[in-house]
C-alpha cells in the first residue's frame, strides 16, 4: 500500500508495523506527531501497546530502560533538547545492553532557540554507545524504523533513528506501507537473552568492579561493531523481501570521479541533483551517503575514498573549536590511507539552525573544493554573512 | 546468507541473586513512623466533632459507622447541619489547593438520615440523675451526652415548647420546624426526659430536689439597649422579641420601611424576617462588613436577596411625629484602633448624621444572660457567668453552659458546651462515688487544643489511630502533589421569600462526593502510597484497617514515604535506633 505521510507518522507506522510492546514518550517540536499517532494508536486498541506518560525524557528513556529489561520491545522519539535531556539514560539503555529504538529529530539546539534542523543534537550522543541510522526520505524513516529493532535485538544494542526536522518530519511524501505478514517474518516477537523476573528477582545495573568492568565495556564493543555486519546481513534480507535497498553507505555516481560529496541525511537528495547536473556538463562529481554513523563504517569509506583526489564533507553540524563532526570522523578514517592515495578532505559547514541548503549552496561547495588543493582551514563555513 | 548473531548472551551487570541479601537497614539512622495527627476542622469545631473521621468512613461506604462516630460527639447534625457557621470550613486544608470541603451539607445530609431512622435508647447505668434546666442546644447536648452515659436525665423548659433558641430565635427558613420538631422528638427517643412549660428559678422551686448535679444553660434573651434617644418609644422592638413572636405565629405590626439595627445573626435573621414579611428592611451596622459577627453565608443570602446595608452608621436618635416612628437619626462613623475583640472600633466621623424614614425599628445589638436559675453570687460583679474547664460554676453541684456562658453565642459552642459539662458532671459523680475516674490531661481531651472529644473521655474511640498525637496538621505538613482539583458541591436555594427552607442541600450522592473531597488531613487512610514509593519494598499491608508494616531489616530511613505522604501521617524519627 502506498499512502502520502509525513515523516514522523513513517515513524510511527514503522513502529506500529514493529509491533512494539512498551512506548514512553515526551512530546517536543518537531517530534510530537510520532508519539501523538502512536498514542491514538494504543488508545484505540489499534496497537497493542503501553503507552507511559512521563513527565520529562529523561523518564522516558527510564520507563524504556525498564520495559526492555522486562523483555519487552520499547520505543520512544524525543528532538534536540530533549535527546540532550535524555543523555544519562542513554548511557544506561547502551550499558545495559538493552535493544531500545529511539526516532530523534535533529534539531538545533539552543540558544538561541531554533526549531529547525541541525545535526548537532544527535551527534553530541555520539559517545554514548548509541547506533545511529541517519535517513534521507519518509520510506527511508519508515523501513528504517524496522530495520532499527532488527539490528538492535540482533546485537543488543539501541538504535537511534534519526530524520531531519521538517524536511521529512512535516514533509509528506509518498511512502509504501510494507504488509504486517511481511515485517512478521522479517521482524519476529523479541526474544530476550536476559529478562527481568520477579520470580528470581536480581540487581540490574549493580556495582561492578574494576577487575570486571573492562569486560563488559569490550562485550559492548564487540557487539555495536558486530553491528555493520549485521545491519549488511538485515539490510540484503530487507532488499529480498521489499526491493529497497539500504547500506551503511552509499555510492551515487563515483565511477571516475575526481571530486566527491560526502553527505547525510536530506542533504543527499540535493546533492543528488547537483551530481546529476555536474555529470551532464562532462564534470567528474560523485557522492557519498553516509547512513551509519555509529558504528562508524570506517573500512567502507576507505575504500570508496581512496584515490578520489578531493573530498567535500558537508556537515550540518559544528563541533566547536573543532570542525564538522563527519569530516572529523573521515580524516580520521583516512589517515590509514598511503599517502599517495589519501584524498584531500575538505570540512564543510553549513545548513546550521535550519539554514536552507540550496543547489546553489552545494555548486559553491563544489566550486570551492575544485579551486583549491588543500583546506585552508579544517572547518570551511559556507554562507556566513559578514 | 546468516545472520551475525551473538552466541551469548550481553555481558551486563546484575547480580546474581535477589537484592534481599543487602540489608540496607542497616544503612539508616532516622526511621519513619506511622503518626496520626489532628486534621484543623476537628480542632476547631466548637462542638468538638470528628469530622475528619467520619469523612474518612464516608470514602470508605461505612455510613453506619460514620453516623455513629458522629453521634458520639453532636446529638443534632440535622440543625448544625443547617445553621452552624462551619468555622471547620474556614480552617479547612483544602481551601488551600480549591475550595473548602462543604463539611456542613455533609453533616446535613447525615443528619437528616440520623432523623430518619429510630433513635438509639440509651441504657441507664447510673444512679445519680441529672437535672438540665433550658432545652436549648447546650441543655439538650448535656442531656443527651449523660444520658449516653447511663445517666437518667430530666431536663426542664420554661417555653410550651423544647428548642430553646433553635425555635425562638432561629427563623424557619433556616431551621424548618419539621426537622426541629423530629429532632427533639428522636432526642426524646432516646431516653431524655424533657418538662416543658416549667420555669425554675432557684428562689422559689424545690424542682431540682434529688438531682446529684443541675446544668443550667437558659440562655441569652435580653436584648441590649442601643442607647439612643427615643428608644422607649413605639415601634422600638427588640429584634430577640419580634423573632420569637413571628416564630410563635404572631407577627407584630411592622409597617413597610423597617430599620434593623446590628450586625450579628440576630439582625440578618430580623431583616430576612421582616422581607418575608412583605416589608423593606435595610440594616445599619456602625462597623463594615469585615467586622460583622453574623455568619457570612446568611450575610450573602440577605444581599441576595436585595436588603440594603448602612454600614458605618450608628443611630443616635429616635424621632416620633405625634406619638408614631418617624425615622432615625444616624451617625456617620468611622473605624479607629481595635478594640478588645480585635475588631477596629466605630468612632465617629467629621460627616455629621443623617436620617432613615422608619416605620419600625429591631435593634440587635446583643443580648444579655439571665441568671435566675443560678444560685445567687455565681454571676460576676459584670454580670457573667464563669465557669471552669470542664463548665462547674462557683456553686457545689451547679454546672452551666450555652450562651449563659458562652463568649462565642453559637450553636456549635452550645452543644459544645453541654458536651464539656457532661464530661464535668461525669467526673464529678465518679470521684464522688469512689470510683476510678480515668485520669486524664484535659488537654489529651481536646482536639489538639479544641474542643473536647466524648470517644477520649470514655475511652473507646472507634477510629484505630496509629501512635496518635495531638499535633494539628496544617497545609504546610501535606502534599498537595497528589490532590487534584475537585469542584466543591455546590447547594441549591430556593428563590421563594417565604419561610420555606431557603438552602435545599446537596443529594445524598453529592454528599458522598463531597465526603471525597476530604483530604483526612494528617491520619493514615491507607491510600497505600507510601507503600507504592518505597523504594526498598520494606513496607507491607497489613489486612484492611490495621495499617502497614515497616520492614526494619531493609528501611533505610530515606524519608520517601514522609515526604510523600499526601496526609502528613508519617514522620521520620529517631526512635528505637
Amino acid at each position: 500500500m502506498r499512502k502520502v505521510i509525513v515523516g514522523n507518522h513513517a515513524v510511527s507506522l514503522g513502529v506500529k508495523l514493529a509491533r512494539c510492546e512498551v512506548i514512553s514518550a515526551y512530546p517536543i517540536t518537531p517530534q510530537t506527531q510520532v508519539v501523538e499517532m502512536l498514542s491514538e494508536m494504543c488508545a484505540t486498541g489499534e496497537l497493542d501497546a503501553r503507552f507511559i506518560k512521563v513527565e520529562s525524557e529523561h523518564s522516558a528513556m527510564a520507563a524504556c530502560v525498564g520495559a526492555s529489561a522486562a523483555g519487552a520491545r520499547a520505543f520512544t522519539a524525543t528532538s534536540s533538547h530533549g535527546l540532550v535531556y535524555m543523555h544519562e539514560m542513554l548511557h544506561w539503555a547502551a550499558g545495559g545492553r538493552l535493544p531500545i529504538v529511539m526516532a530523534n529529530v535533529n534539531r538545533a539546539l539552543g540558544p538561541g532557540w531554533n526549531i529547525w534542523v541541525d545535526q548537532s543534537d544527535s551527534l553530541s550522543q555520539r559517545d554514548t554507545g548509541w547506533i545511529q541510522l541517519y535517513c534521507e526520505t519518509n520510506q527511508d524513516v519508515l523501513d528504517t524504523t524496522i530495520l532499527a529493532f532488527r539490528l538492535a535485538e540482533s546485537v543488543d544494542v539501541p538504535v537511534m533513528v534519526v530524520l531531519d526536522a521538517f524536511y521529512l518530519s512535516h514533509t509528506a511524501e509518498p511512502v509504501i506501507i510494507p504488509e504486517q505478514a511481511l515485517v512478521d517474518r522479517f521482524l519476529p516477537q523479541r526474544a530476550a537473552r536476559h529478562r527481568l523476573d520477579t520470580a528470581a528477582p536480581r540487581a540490574y545495573g549493580a556495582l561492578v568492579r574494576p577487575e570486571d568492568y573492562m569486560e563488559m565495556r569490550w562485550d559492548q564493543q564487540l557487539a555495536t561493531t558486530r553491528a555493520q555486519t549485521a545491519f549488511d546481513d538485515i539490510t540484503d534480507e530487507w532488499a529480498r523481501l521489499t526491493g529497497r535497498a539500504y547500506g551503511a553507505t552509499e555510492a551515487y555516481r563515483t565511477r571516475n570521479a575526481e571530486l566527491l560529496l560526502v553527505t547525510s541525511g536530506t542533504i543527499t537528495s540535493t546533492a543528488r541533483e547537483v551530481v546529476d547536473a555536474r555529470r551532464a556538463a562532462g564534470e567528474r562529481v560523485g557522492l557519498i551517503k553516509v547512513k551509519m554513523f555509529r558504528p562508524f563504517p570506517s573500512v567502507a569509506l576507505r575504500a570508496l575514498l581512496r584515490g578520489v583526489p578531493r573530498v567535500a564533507v558537508l556537515d550540518r553540524n559544528v563541533s566547536p573549536g573543532h570542525s564538522g563532526i563527519f569530516a572529523e570522523e573521515i580524516r580520521a578514517a583516512l589517515y590509514d590511507v598511503a599517502c599517495g592515495e589519501r584524498p584531500n578532505v575538505f570540512g564543510y559547514v553549513l545548513g546550521l539552525g535550519g539554514r536552507d541548503v540550496t543547489p546553489a549552496v552545494i555548486n559553491e561547495v563544489i566550486d570551492r573544493t575544485r579551486a583549491g588543493t588543500v583546506a585552508e582551514r579544517e572547518d570551511l563555513w559556507v554562507g556566513v554573512k559578514a | 546468507m546468516s545472520e551475525a548473531m551473538p552466541p551469548q548472551a550481553p555481558h551486563i551487570s546484575a547480580s546474581s541473586t535477589s537484592t534481599r541479601a543487602n540489608r540496607t537497614g542497616s544503612w539508616k539512622y532516622i526511621r519513619p513512623r506511622y503518626r496520626d495527627g489532628v486534621a484543623p476542622c476537628n480542632a476547631r469545631c466548637p462542638t468538638g466533632t470528628d469530622v475528619e473521621g467520619y469523612m474518612n468512613l464516608l470514602r470508605q461506604g461505612r455510613t453506619a459507622d460514620a453516623v455513629d462516630l458522629l453521634l458520639r460527639e453532636n446529638p443534632m447534625p440535622a440543625v448544625t447541619g443547617r445553621v452552624c457557621h462551619h468555622p471547620c470550613e474556614l480552617v479547612c486544608n483544602r481551601a488551600q489547593l480549591d475550595d473548602a470541603v462543604a463539611v456542613h451539607l455533609v453533616e446535613r445530609d447525615l443528619g437528616d438520615r440520623i432523623l430518619a431512622a429510630p433513635p438509639p435508647s440509651f441504657a441507664r447505668t447510673r444512679e445519680e440523675t441529672v437535672a438540665v434546666i433550658g432545652s436549648g442546644p447546650a441543655g439538650l447536648a448535656c442531656a443527651y451526652h449523660l444520658a449516653r452515659l447511663g445517666y437518667p436525665v430530666t431536663v426542664f423548659e420554661a417555653a410550651s415548647r423544647a428548642g430553646g433558641m433553635l425555635r425562638q430565635g432561629i427563623p424557619e427558613y433556616r431551621l424548618p420546624r419539621t426537622v426541629l420538631d423530629r429532632q427533639i422528638e428522636w432526642l426524646e427517643g432516646t431516653g431524655i426526659d424533657i418538662r416543658c412549660d416549667t420555669r425554675i428559678t432557684i428562689d422559689d422551686s424545690d424542682d431540682l430536689a434529688g438531682f446529684a448535679a443541675v446544668f443550667v444553660a437558659t440562655g441569652a434573651h435580653r436584648s441590649r439597649p442601643i442607647g439612643a434617644q427615643g428608644e422607649d418609644g413605639p415601634r422600638i422592638i427588640p429584634g430577640l422579641e419580634f423573632l420569637k413572636a413571628v416564630n410563635r405565629g404572631e407577627p407584630p405590626q411592622i409597617g413597610h420601611r423597617v430599620v434593623v439595627v446590628g450586625g450579628g445573626n440576630t439582625a440578618i435573621d430580623c431583616a430576612r424576617t421582616a422581607l418575608r414579611l412583605g416589608a423593606s428592611p435595610v440594616v445599619v451596622y456602625r462597623r463594615t462588613r469585615n467586622e460583622m459577627p453574623a455568619i457570612a453565608a446568611e450575610v450573602d443570602e440577605a444581599m441576595r436577596e436585595g436588603i440594603p446595608f448602612e454600614f458605618l452608621a450608628a443611630p443616635r436618635a429616635f424621632h416620633h411625629i405625634h406619638g408614631r416612628l418617624s425615622g432615625v437619626e444616624c451617625e456617620r462613623m468611622e473605624l479607629g484602633e481595635p478594640d478588645a475583640s480585635g475588631r477596629r472600633r466605630p468612632v465617629a466621623s467629621a460627616h455629621g448624621t443623617f436620617s432613615i424614614l422608619a416605620d419600625t425599628v429591631l435593634t440587635a445589638i446583643g443580648e444579655d444572660a439571665g441568671t435566675e436559675a443560678l444560685p445567687h453570687g455565681v454571676a460576676t460583679d459584670d454580670g457573667r457567668i464563669v465557669v471552669d474547664p470542664l463548665g462547674a460554676t462557683r456553686a457545689a453541684g451547679f454546672w452551666a453552659g450555652g450562651d449563659l456562658t458562652g463568649l462565642e453565642r453559637t450553636v456549635a459552642d452550645a452543644l459544645g458546651s453541654g458536651k464539656v459539662a457532661a464530661i464535668g458532671i461525669d467526673r464529678a459523680l465518679r470521684a464522688k462515688r469512689g470510683e476510678p475516674v480515668p485520669v486524664h490531661d484535659l488537654a489529651e481531651l481536646r482536639w489538639s487544643g479544641g474542643n473536647m472529644s466524648m470517644s477520649r473521655w470514655r475511652g473507646d474511640d472507634p477510629v484505630r489511630r496509629t501512635d496518635p498525637s495531638n499535633e494539628r496538621i496544617d497545609f504546610t505538613a501535606l502534599n498537595p502533589a497528589h490532590f487534584t482539583r475537585v469542584a466543591r458541591q455546590r447547594e441549591t436555594f430556593t428563590d421563594a421569600l417565604d419561610f420555606s427552607e431557603a438552602n435545599r442541600g446537596l443529594t445524598a450522592l453529592e454528599a458522598l462526593d463531597e465526603a471525597r473531597r476530604c483530604f483526612n488531613c494528617g491520619v493514615c487512610n491507607e491510600c497505600e502510597l507510601c507503600l507504592i514509593m518505597c523504594p526498598d519494598v520494606a513496607i507491607t499491608r497489613r489486612p484492611e484497617g490495621t495499617g502497614f508494616d515497616i520492614d526494619l531489616d531493609y528501611c533505610k530511613g530515606c524519608g520517601v514515604c514522609a515526604m510523600e505522604c499526601p496526609r502528613g501521617a508519617i514522620v521520620m524519627t529517631r526512635e528505637g535506633l
